[in-house]
């Protein structure tokens, strides 16, 4: 057999290898709901509630954040970081979660916001007349 | 409506040219096709004049359309959407080069830009290949151009112009005004970009980007004209220019994000730096295929497809970063500005054009030689270039994720999306390996020679010198054992690949060369990889979270085990926190400068015994606010520098109160005051604390007053005492009377008793009644005679010309005298007094003087310098009219704190020093072969 086919293969076989293992660092976006159900670790997308209060004290510790949130499907749960609060987080306007349920909760491991005011402004800004 | 005061020739100009640019490429690519296809031809000099002249016709446009849009952001012409949303009166000049290719439009002609210049060389330097490869510049550069056009065709737009009206793209009532101009102020830029890295970052790698095109065009131009060799030669300087530049952009996006973001890391596996880093890989193997081919004849079609995938890849990764398909995945993408379909046709039409040829042309191209014996150089070279293939695939697929979602769901909509659930994880566990084989191999390979004939008599010195770099690298594999947390077997096997291949190259360098870099442009590059290699381990698994504090926090923290995610600590001012690996940190200071607030904190390392150890450091970590002073918008790192590791701190997070006006304002109004009064001297109980009345001041200071011309000011001096705290706390709260504007109360906080003070309009008015109100009695005094009033002993000593009242500020041609007074109260208390009498203008004032604890007003209303008398007037207020209104708050929230994360990075240095050092290998290669082209 030809050399180069020998290589061929061991590629296409390690590729394969690789697309099987990889699969399970693999997850789908889901609902609050659908989380609940799996109980595996999932990526979720949202809106905050600005409704409902945001508890952030670093006083009493810097690294839990926990707001509430509204998933595509329009349901609302209490969720968790173990993070300090971003600085515009009140202001996203999309919020990509990575956790799992824990009970009623859902527990993030990180957090991505989307906060189209960073990069385009939407209000015109006036100024007084002097 | 007529409008008043537009300038719209720079942006009329500005759109012809952008048209102009369009049509100029468009002809040039249709001429340099042509001349191409009619090389051999007598009109052949005829259509390449033509595509020379159109495609400097199109360089010359493109410069106009910089230079037009460069003017409208430099001069603030806000009736531009660009300038309007990028610019703002208040921009230091040096950030218009940020803001202009801040968005899409400003960023494709920085590519452009480089296109063109890159154009220019090859039409003086590329002689027979000039028409391919100039036919090749000359498509991107329409595709490209395209992109600026902004035409409708029925109710769909092609392309984005970066001269829309502002009035064109907003709708707003403001409008409706024709002189709407003198009410609009630019956005200005995002502080996050006002840095100097945006300026130097976005250049160079759009440098590399456009040089990328260099490498694919000649491919095209050896496909094209079937000369699959000749093209070789004057193309491998090229590609080894763009890997060095490219690799110079991706490197300063890294440093960018350690240095000046707060990212805590040189690399996140974000989608935005993947797709950057992806076509450097393949171009790096597309270099090694080259190589092998330049020595060989053997493996051009490695050359070729590797050359067309990096051009390829640019684009891929221009429409991900371009088209907002990485909204969920990313953090740093352009905005969607409705171009993926023009970005897609791009695609397209290159893929078509790239692999279209690469089909047709494939069987007469020179693949690898089959029966090729392991014991040659280019055996394992081409291995190595199809390991980083393969790197690039697995790379490439888990970051279009979002593409394959979105593929998916165009047919089936219910499909709700795969994505990865760690990408640093994923991708590090993946490339781990790709680094293993590439330090393997390349530490082998530099050994080898091409076309190896003589192996039997080589053998042995192959041996020597792999026996010597397997016992180098075992050795210092067990060396950087001692300090590296390496966990896991696959750490070792990396750490030992990585010191395999520095010590391989680094034998090879001075045994083989003779220690001349010159020659030696893979050795350089080879042991930077290896160096890269040990600092991205010592980076990676040496790196603490130094900032957090088990035993404070301990308890705090709610289901928190797992103490990798303690990241943050609380540092209350001027408390000192001990902190992890032995630092102690405290919050000292902050000062604001224009919109950034720097904070300044001390770190101090202590040794086993808690002792300091004289390592003593302070870091300035900020953070930006916006205009208008009601939210922050970005917080930058601050890092200090060790020849063999950094440590990094940024602010996370802000006390609430600070951060948000709304929210402070609120917190304010929810305070409770209570309401005291006390007179100089008194002491006021509150629950938990007691607070002297030490004064009441007319000129009082604070730090958000600043004092204007007809202020009505007062202030008082309070020290809080706590039961438990000897420390005394001096608060001063103050309020002013401003003309046509009303009352202001500043309080004061002591934030260390959470206490807060404040006067109210209650104590101004108090005041001034009792000033109204006291009876003052006229009484004659001559210097050294003492006098009596309402049982008070009034001394008054002399007259004195030095004159300290606090009112008084001396002018030119002022007569000033002060009469001092000393007073024994009926209780035996003192106090004395100085009050002015003032004679400016020839216009006689008094300035009254009191002892407030005694409740003693003095006024100094005459003089006779005759007979040495002067007439000083005398008031006693009542203790009711003494006691003064102050307001104390309890258990006011602290706002004298900051969140700061600090990480220790050991060996970041060494990430650096490999990859410069991979770069300039890079560099040298350059060198090398320019000067080869020459002889």
């Amino acid at each position: 057999m030809k050399k180069s086919h020998l290589l061929a293969i061991v590629i296409v076989a390690v590729g394969i290898g690789i697309l099987i293992t990889a699969s399970k660092d693999v997850t789908t976006y889901a609902t609050f709901s659908q989380a609940a159900e799996s109980g595996d670790r999932v990526k979720l997308v949202g809106q905050l509630v600005k409704e409902q209060p945001v508890e952030y004290n670093p006083e009493k510790d810097p690294n839990l954040l926990a707001f509430y949130l509204r998933d595509d499907a329009g349901e609302v749960r209490r969720v968790v970081l173990h993070a300090g609060k971003p600085q515009d987080f009140e202001r996203s306007e999309q919020i990509v979660l990575t956790g799992a349920m824990k009970g009623e909760t859902f527990e993030a491991h990180d957090m991505l916001l989307k906060c189209p005011s960073k990069y385009e402004q939407q209000e015109i800004y006036v100024k007084e007349r002097s | 409506m007529e409008y008043i005061g537009e300038h719209l020739l720079p942006g009329q100009l500005g759109h012809l040219l952008v048209i102009l640019s369009f049509v100029a490429a468009l002809l040039s690519t249709v001429a340099y096709t042509s001349a191409t296809v009619r090389r051999s031809m007598h009109d052949y000099g005829g259509w390449l004049n033509i595509g020379r002249f159109s495609f400097v016709l199109h360089g010359m446009a493109t410069f106009g359309i910089i230079g037009s849009l460069f003017f409208i952001l430099v001069s603030k012409y806000y009736e531009y959407h660009y300038a309007w949303a990028n610019v703002s009166d208040d921009l230091p000049f040096k950030y218009t080069f940020s803001a202009f290719w801040k968005e899409q439009q400003g960023s494709f002609l920085l590519w452009s830009f480089w296109h063109i210049v890159l154009g220019a060389i090859l039409i003086w330097r590329a002689g027979r290949f000039e028409a391919p490869v100039l036919a090749t510049f000359a498509l991107a550069e329409t595709f490209i151009a395209s992109m600026l056009l902004g035409l409708y065709f029925g109710d769909s737009r092609f392309g984005a112009s970066p001269f829309d009206l502002l009035r064109d793209t907003m709708q707003a009532p403001i409008f409706q005004q024709a002189d709407y101009l003198t009410r609009v102020k630019g956005n200005g830029l995002n502080p996050l970009l006002q840095n100097y890295w945006m300026t130097i970052h976005p250049p160079t790698l759009f440098l590399g980007f456009a040089s990328t095109l260099v490498p694919f065009a000649y491919a095209i131009a050896g496909l094209w004209l079937r000369d699959h060799k000749g093209w070789l030669k004057p193309a491998l300087p090229w590609a080894l220019f763009s890997g060095a530049i490219l690799g110079t952009g991706i490197l300063m996006g890294g440093a960018w994000a350690y240095e000046a973001l707060s990212f805590g890391g040189y690399w996140a596996w974000d989608p935005v730096e993947n797709t950057s880093l992806v076509p450097w890989i393949t171009l790096v193997a597309g270099i090694h295929a080259h190589l092998i081919a330049r020595h060989t004849g053997y493996s051009v079609r490695g050359a070729y497809s590797m050359y067309l995938l990096t051009f390829l890849l640019v684009l891929y990764s221009t429409y991900l970063t371009r088209s907002g398909i990485l909204g969920d995945t990313s953090a740093h993408a352009f905005t969607e500005m409705g171009l993926g379909l023009q970005l897609i046709l791009f695609i397209a039409a290159f893929s078509l054009l790239g692999f279209g040829l690469w089909f047709v042309r494939y069987k007469e191209v020179p693949g690898m030689k089959d029966d090729e014996p392991a014991s040659t150089r280019e055996f394992w070279m081409l291995i190595g270039s199809m390991v980083l293939f393969f790197s690039a695939v697995l790379i490439t697929g888990a970051t279009s994720l979002p593409v394959w979602n979105k593929i998916v769901q165009s047919f089936n909509p219910e499909y709700v999306g795969a994505a990865l659930k760690d990408p640093v994880e994923h991708h590090n566990r993946y490339q781990l390996w790709i680094a293993v084989f590439i330090g393997l191999l390349s530490g082998v390979a530099q050994f080898l020679r091409y076309s190896e004939r003589n192996w039997k008599m080589y053998q042995r010195t192959f041996v020597r010198h792999m026996v010597i770099a397997v016992l180098g690298a075992a050795a210092l594999t067990a060396l950087n054992g001692l300090w590296l947390h390496a966990t896991g077997f696959q750490y070792w096997v990396l750490l030992f690949a990585g010191m395999f291949t520095a010590v391989s190259n680094a034998d090879y360098l001075f045994s083989v060369l003779k220690g001349n870099a010159k020659i030696g442009a893979s050795a350089v590059s080879h042991f930077g990889f290896g160096v890269l290699v040990l600092g991205i381990l010592y980076t990676g698994l040496n790196k603490e979270f130094i900032s957090s504090n088990s035993f404070a926090m301990e308890g705090l923290i709610e289901g928190a085990d797992d103490d990798a995610l303690n990241r943050n600590v609380l540092l209350l001012k001027d408390a000192p926190m001990p902190m992890r690996m032995g630092y102690r940190a405290t919050y000292l200071s902050d000062t604001i400068l224009r919109q950034t607030r720097t904070f300044s904190v001390r770190f101090e390392k202590l040794d086993s015994l808690g002792n300091a150890s004289g390592e003593v450091f302070d870091l300035y970590p900020n953070a930006m606010y916006d205009r208008q002073f009601s939210s922050i918008v970005a917080t930058n790192p601050s890092t200090k520098h060790y020849w063999n590791r950094d440590i990094f701190t940024h602010v996370t997070s802000l006390p609430k109160a600070e951060l948000d006006r709304e929210y402070a304002k609120k917190q304010e109004d929810s305070l409770r005051y209570e309401p005291y009064e006390a007179a100089v001297g008194d002491t006021i109980f509150t629950k938990k604390q007691y607070v002297v009345v030490k004064a009441f001041v007319k000129n009082p200071t604070h730090h958000d007053y600043t004092a204007q011309p007809g202020d009505l000011a007062f202030g008082a001096l309070l020290e809080a005492h706590s039961l438990d705290n000897p420390k005394v706390f001096t608060a001063k709260p103050m309020m002013y009377l401003r003309p046509g504007q009303g009352a202001f109360t500043l309080p004061d906080q002591v934030n260390q008793l959470q206490l807060k003070f404040r006067l109210s309009e209650a104590a101004m008015e108090k005041i001034f009644r009792t000033e109204e109100a006291l009876q003052y009695e006229d009484i004659s005094m001559k210097a050294g005679n003492t006098y009596t009033f309402k049982g008070h002993t009034i001394h008054f000593e002399q007259v004195e010309q030095d004159i300290k009242h606090p009112g008084y500020t001396a002018e030119e041609g002022d007569i000033a005298v002060t009469a001092r007074l000393r007073v024994t109260a009926p209780g035996g208390q003192t106090g004395s007094a100085a009050p002015v009498y003032l004679l400016r203008g020839n216009r006689p004032f008094s300035l009254k003087d009191e002892i407030p604890e005694l409740g003693l007003h003095f006024r100094f209303e005459k003089i006779d310098p005759q007979l040495g008398v002067l007439t000083i007037s005398a008031a006693l207020s009542t203790a009711e009219q003494r006691r003064i209104p102050v307001e104390i708050a309890e258990d006011a929230a602290r706002a004298d704190y900051i969140v700061l994360e600090a990480i220790l990075f050991p060996g970041i240095n060494l990430v650096w020093i490999g990859s410069i050092m991979m770069l300039i290998g890079l560099a040298l290669g350059v060198w090398k072969r320019v000067e080869g082209l020459r002889s």
